[in-house]
């Protein structure tokens, strides 16, 4: 990962609060080191000194009731109370991580053994139970509350860490070290165990936390060791001596001050950590932004904007990401005509969901738009107020996003999900209407109108991505984006999801941009193509002719790779993987698996040029040629081959 | 939906068990005797050195049938339980632990129900806000200072409230649950009196809850707010306020009531410290004072009570959760 390399320092998850909560930890333990080293531990003793007295040159935090120094007492207290903490830091964590790996690796009787167990210990209240076992006790040793405490705080951790297993045992890199033949034991050390430091520390800092808070609280209900000054044992016995009522301030405040900053130190430390481990959380608060440089970067790809209803300029979309700015749609411009249906294809990573939403100004942080434009029917959609712009979704331009199965709001029935959207737009009409209007649209894409009652989850995923599009057409829109509308289905249900947005395309004579990773899909329902490698549009036209006659070479590699017409599959797939956004090569972003690439190729970018009349594409074989030479090098099947036609969208 | 009632049920008996289980026996297998322990406290307590403390323990030990094998100990633990019998306590002798936690369980009830629905809704509302995307910038501020606040164990707040409202002002009383020379009458003055000695707990209880349920909210908002059914919202062309509300709002304020019921059924427990600072007459001091006179079936009954209205209340949680998500009632 490149942002190890970049130091610890350096890396964008540390936050001000993490900073905060170390510094104010290690602030609190070097004073717990060093302090008693200066200071003259006999004062912290019963009888030591005058009781009761203010605070005075040679006191000064004063005496209490007991004849001890207050100032010595607070600092003696701190050692052992943060002792309490890291022990049962200690056990907590060690149990935790254990029994959450057992869980997470072997799973069936074992985990749900386990969960059972933690269950338990999150329902029993664990002050009440401390208090019941401490009160049994002689003589209250605070060790082995802390070491109690442990045992009762593991549940937490291990669930973290149980689930952490389940996420990382299912990602794909571990897929691929494991066909690399890596033993589990390998994997586990090398892919997971980075993952759960982080992890491991927060659920650390939490045990602490919940130790010292315990063996506090038992100390301030008299159930602490009368023999060593801790924090809590000087709120005991201030309160034992009415402290507070007698006005001795001196005495009560000092150690209060110094347990909120240990607990502030703790909360904040574990705060900070929760970005380490949700790396989802935006580092950026805020909703859809646009940062548009002031100077147009490069000046408008001449395209052809004859009656074209949709437009899209120059666009590129950034993440900005720990590890680094990800350009994850460059500079694409391509235009629509009205009833145009248009199949865009890509790899899954190639910035096609992005695209999507940026085109309907939905980019969310870390997403932002950093350039170009989007026209509809000649109005710049990045450049009209919130309200202007919240009129044209859904009445001109509508999506059905990618995740149709998280796209409905999951505690709404169905019919209210279309109806605020109608009202949003036509206003307040009677109800019989509205209902109409939904029972209507939901009989258009093959639904019964009774669906409307049903809540989402009670919906097949078919049935969502019906509702789905029938909520996004029902206004009727001129430009219709539908990302990966089948990629979630089984075949039988695809086939009848494409229909039915291809007779609603005819219905509504509107314009469809079809997202895929499907060569196969897409051919069938589209009109023209534009196929997307890397962020960047690479080539541009006609369905026909680019299936005919394909000018780029990773256009070509795709079509190659389509199932044949007797319906079997030819696993010819396209050699090396899809690149990763972070660490383009340079030039042409395709050349270390084009079989093609020429020299300038490895330096160069290619623009998109128009070669023949309607055809657009990227690559440095253009313009001195007008079609793709023949393929001379073969492609080696057998390598590790990543199939288009049937890799997962992402 | 009947499975799941029937799972939970059975979950619920599991805890239950083995919660009370643990009870009666962690305390058995620590070295010591409460009994000898209680006696000499009351000995020393009323004067007496030396009367034969193993007589008298030996005694009692018979009487409460602490003499009989452990299993049979244990089911008489059981039998106990379901009856509600914990017992006499031990220092203050003919009264039952039951009639002790019966007068105090109303003053707990009372301050903390007032503390936790006042925290709930004014912490609720301010994460909201706070998550909400065109808040005020200054909000932003309120951040830390909630942090601040929620990490400080709440009972030190009582501390600092009564010297400042008591101590150095005078406008509060310092402690206790009502005037000592107060009548207790169904009338204004009473209420009053009650409710003047309730502000300064319940203040620092709810300035602690505020703190946590607004941070609470304002993380579940964040993320609700990334869900693709807020893209769609959006995509919809609703207008903000609409998203934010009905689609945000109302999905992030479903682990806040499941919190809110959580915090219910821990409200004997959670006031514990709050109320030994500030002298209330509930569960919490029933517990101090038990624990500081060695009144092991006191301490005993009224854990055993906290343990049995924690677990109950997750049972609860969990059969009215399906009212309030739509995804259990009609799941499985
Ligand atoms: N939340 C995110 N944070 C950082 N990078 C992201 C995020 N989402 C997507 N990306 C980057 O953007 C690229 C394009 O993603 P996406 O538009 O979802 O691709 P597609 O829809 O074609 O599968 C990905 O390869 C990834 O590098
Ligand atoms: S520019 Fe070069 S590397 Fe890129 S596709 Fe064309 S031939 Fe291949
Ligand atoms: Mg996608």
């Amino acid at each position: 990962m490149a942002s190890q390399k970049r130091g610890l320092l350096r890396d964008p998850r540390i936050n001000p609060s993490l900073i905060f909560g170390v510094v104010v930890i290690i602030l609190m333990i070097l004073v717990g080191i060093v302090g008693p080293m200066l200071l003259n531990e006999k004062l912290a003793r019963v009888g030591a000194v005058e009781p009761n007295m203010p605070p005075s040159a040679q006191n000064v935090f004063g005496t209490d009731s007991q004849g001890r120094d207050v100032f010595t007492t607070l600092i003696m207290a701190i050692p052992p109370t943060l002792r309490v903490g890291v022990i049962a830091g200690v056990i907590s964590v060690s149990l935790g991580l254990a029994l959450g790996l057992i869980a997470g690796f072997f799973g069936g009787w074992a985990d749900s053994l386990i969960r059972t167990f933690s269950d338990v210990l999150m329902a029993i209240p664990s002050l009440a139970f401390m208090i019941l076992v401490v009160a049994r006790m002689d003589r209250p040793n605070i060790l082995v509350v802390a070491v109690i405490v442990g045992f009762l705080t593991w549940s937490g951790t291990a669930r973290g860490i149980r689930s952490m297993v389940l996420s990382i045992r299912e990602r794909s890199y571990t897929a691929v070290a494991r066909a690399n033949g890596e033993t589990e034991v390998e994997v586990l050390f090398r892919e997971v165990m980075p993952n759960l430091l982080p992890l491991m520390l927060a659920s650390f800092i939490g045990a602490v936390t919940m130790g010292i808070y315990t063996v506090m609280a038992l100390e301030v209900l008299g159930l602490g060791s009368n023999v060593i000054p801790t924090l809590g044992m000087m709120i005991f016995w201030s309160q034992r001596f009415s402290a507070v009522l007698r006005g001795m301030y001196w005495w009560w405040s000092p150690p209060i001050v110094v347990i909120a900053l240990i607990f502030i130190g703790l909360f904040f430390l574990s705060f900070g950590l929760d970005r380490f481990i949700n790396p989802a959380i935006p580092i950026k608060r805020g909703r859809s932004r646009i940062k548009l440089p002031t100077q147009p970067t490069a000046p408008d790809t001449a395209i052809d904007p004859r009656d074209a209803i949709m437009e899209v300029r120059n666009l590129r979309v950034v993440y900005e990401t720990p590890a680094g700015l990800v350009k994850a749609v460059d500079d694409v411009s391509f235009s629509l005509r009205p009833g145009e249906r248009m199949g865009l294809i890509g790899e899954s990573g190639s910035g096609k969901t992005t695209m999507a939403t940026a085109m309907m100004r939905l980019s969310r942080p870390p997403a932002y738009v950093a350039g170009g434009r989007v026209l509809l029917e000649g109005r710049d959609l990045f450049n009209i107020p919130d309200r202007e712009l919240n009129k044209l979704r859904l009445k001109e331009i509508a999506l059905m996003p990618q995740a149709a199965m998280n796209s409905l709001n999951p505690v709404v029935r169905v019919g209210p999900q279309f109806k605020d959207a109608i009202v949003a737009h036509l206003g307040r009409l009677p109800d019989n209407q509205l209902n109409e209007m939904v029972a209507q649209a939901l009989t258009k894409v093959g639904l019964k109108p009774d669906v409307a009652r049903n809540f989402p989850h009670q919906l097949s995923g078919g049935m969502k991505q019906r509702v789905v599009m029938a909520i996004a057409t029902i206004l009727n829109p001129k430009v219709i984006i539908a990302d990966e509308p089948t990629s979630a289905l089984d075949v039988v249900v695809q086939q009848q999801v494409m229909q039915t947005l291809g007779r609603l395309q005819k219905e509504l004579a509107a314009a469809v941009i079809l997202i895929g990773h499907d060569m196969g899909l897409i051919t069938q329902f589209a009109d023209t193509i534009g196929v997307l490698y890397a962020g960047k549009l690479v080539e541009r036209g006609d369905v026909q002719t680019v299936l005919d006659n394909p000018l780029h070479p990773y256009s070509r590699l795709l079509i190659d790779s389509l199932p044949t017409l007797d319906g079997k599959h030819d696993l010819v797939g396209i050699p090396g993987l899809p690149p990763e956004l972070l660490h383009l090569p340079n030039g042409c972003a395709f050349h270390p698996r084009c079989p093609f690439a020429m020299e300038r190729c490895r330096t160069e970018t290619p623009v998109l040029q128009t070669p023949l009349a309607g055809r657009q594409v990227s690559c440095h074989l253009y313009p001195e040629h007008t079609q793709l030479p023949p393929l001379t090098i073969g492609i080696d099947s057998s390598s590790a081959v990543i199939e288009v036609a049937s890799s997962m969208g992402a | 939906m009947l499975r799941y009632i029937g799972q939970r049920f059975l979950q619920y008996l599991l805890i239950i068990f083995i919660a009370n289980s643990l009870t009666f026996l962690l305390p058995r297998i620590i070295p010591g005797d409460p009994i000898q322990e209680a006696l000499q406290t009351k000995a020393a307590a009323a004067g007496h050195q030396n009367v034969d403390i193993q007589a008298w323990v030996a005694e009692y030990n018979a009487k409460f049938g602490l003499d009989q094998p452990l299993w049979k100990q244990y089911l008489n633990y059981w039998g106990n339980m379901l009856r509600l019998d914990f017992g006499y306590s031990l220092f203050d002798f003919p009264a039952t632990v039951m009639s002790k936690i019966t007068a105090a369980i109303p003053w707990t009830l009372g301050f903390m129900t007032m503390a936790i629905i006042i925290a709930f809704v004014v912490g609720t509302i301010l994460g909201a806000l706070l998550a909400w995307p065109n808040s005020p910038r200054f909000l932003q501020g309120a951040v830390p200072l909630l942090m601040v606040i929620s990490a400080i164990p709440f009972y030190l707040f009582g501390l600092a409230l009564i010297f400042i409202f008591g101590v150095e002002l005078h406008i509060l009383p310092t402690g206790g649950g009502a005037d000592p020379t107060l009548i207790m009458r169904w009338d204004w003055n009473t209420l009053g009196n009650i409710l003047q000695h309730a502000i300064l707990p319940a203040f620092a209880l709810v300035l602690y809850g505020i703190g946590s349920w607004a941070l609470g909210m304002r993380a579940t908002l964040v993320t609700v707010l990334g869900e693709d059914y807020i893209t769609f919202a959006q995509a919809k062309g609703l207008p903000d306020r609409q998203v934010f509300t009905r689609y945000g709002v109302r999905n992030a304020l479903l682990p806040q009531v499941t919190g809110l019921a959580i915090s219910f059924g821990l409200i004997l427990g959670s006031g514990v410290l709050i109320e030994s600072i500030f002298n209330y007459p509930g569960i919490g001091s029933l517990i101090f004072a038990a624990i500081n006179s060695k009144d092991y079936f006191v301490i005993n009954g009224t854990v055993a009570i906290m343990v049995f209205t924690a677990s109950t209340a997750l049972l609860i949680v969990d059969l009215i959760y399906p009212l309030i998500d739509p995804r259990i009632r009609f799941g499985k």
